[in-house]
């Protein structure tokens, strides 16, 4: 004989079913070319969510802040103003 | 969503697999597992009870939502009137609660 279990197809013992548990994947942000680095048009050097990282010279910015070089050269991150960095290709 | 599949061999119901959560509510207040879990377990005890038939189950104490049950032998007229009445009550179920319970009969038999 089978014990009466009214909760036997129910979710989770002692707590309810949750509507959590879920999470976008990452999303790897971050530079994509170190200074100093050769790097040709068109290539990316920085993913960012705003502008972490200014465009300085030769260097253009994508409808989602997406930094790339705008001519072939060499990376080259610098400060920009008191407390901010750019970064440009020379 | 509680999956209940059912194997016919020729015009009998010779085995069921019921498995899944219906999540039709919080635990303790889930309508559709209480309703699925009486009538499933009833089942099983009442054919222990009422028929000379034994039939061998399969059953996920420690998790739940896993409930299996099969025949061997070819099933007697009261088991095979037990099993159907299982099978229509679930199917009345899965009318009521689409989104919680979904039932079938199956062509090929169940594997535990």
């Amino acid at each position: 004989m089978l014990k009466m279990n009214l909760q036997f197809f129910s979710h989770h013992k002692g707590g309810g079913s949750t509507a959590n548990g879920r999470d976008s994947a990452g999303r790897r942000l971050g530079a994509k070319r170190a200074d100093g680095q050769s790097i040709t048009t068109g290539a990316i050097i920085y993913r960012q969510r705003g502008t972490k990282i200014h465009p300085g010279e030769n260097v253009g910015r994508g409808g989602d802040d997406t930094l790339f070089a705008l001519k072939d050269g060499v990376v080259k991150f610098e400060r920009f103003g008191k407390d901010k960095k750019k970064v440009s290709v020379y | 969503m509680i999956r209940a599949s059912f194997y016919q061999n020729g015009s009998h119901i010779q085995s069921f697999l019921i498995k899944g959560h219906a999540d039709s509510g919080p635990y303790g207040q889930d309508l559709v597992c209480a309703a699925v879990s009486a009538v499933s377990i009833g089942t099983i005890n009442n054919l222990e009870k009422l028929t000379n038939d034994s039939p061998i189950v399969v059953l996920d104490e420690e998790n739940g939502g896993h409930l299996g049950c099969r025949f061997d032998k070819e099933v007697s007229h009261d088991t095979a009137l037990l099993l159907e009445n299982l099978y229509w009550t679930l199917k009345d179920i899965q009318e009521s609660y689409p989104k919680n319970i979904e039932v079938q009969i199956q062509k090929n038999k169940i594997d535990f």
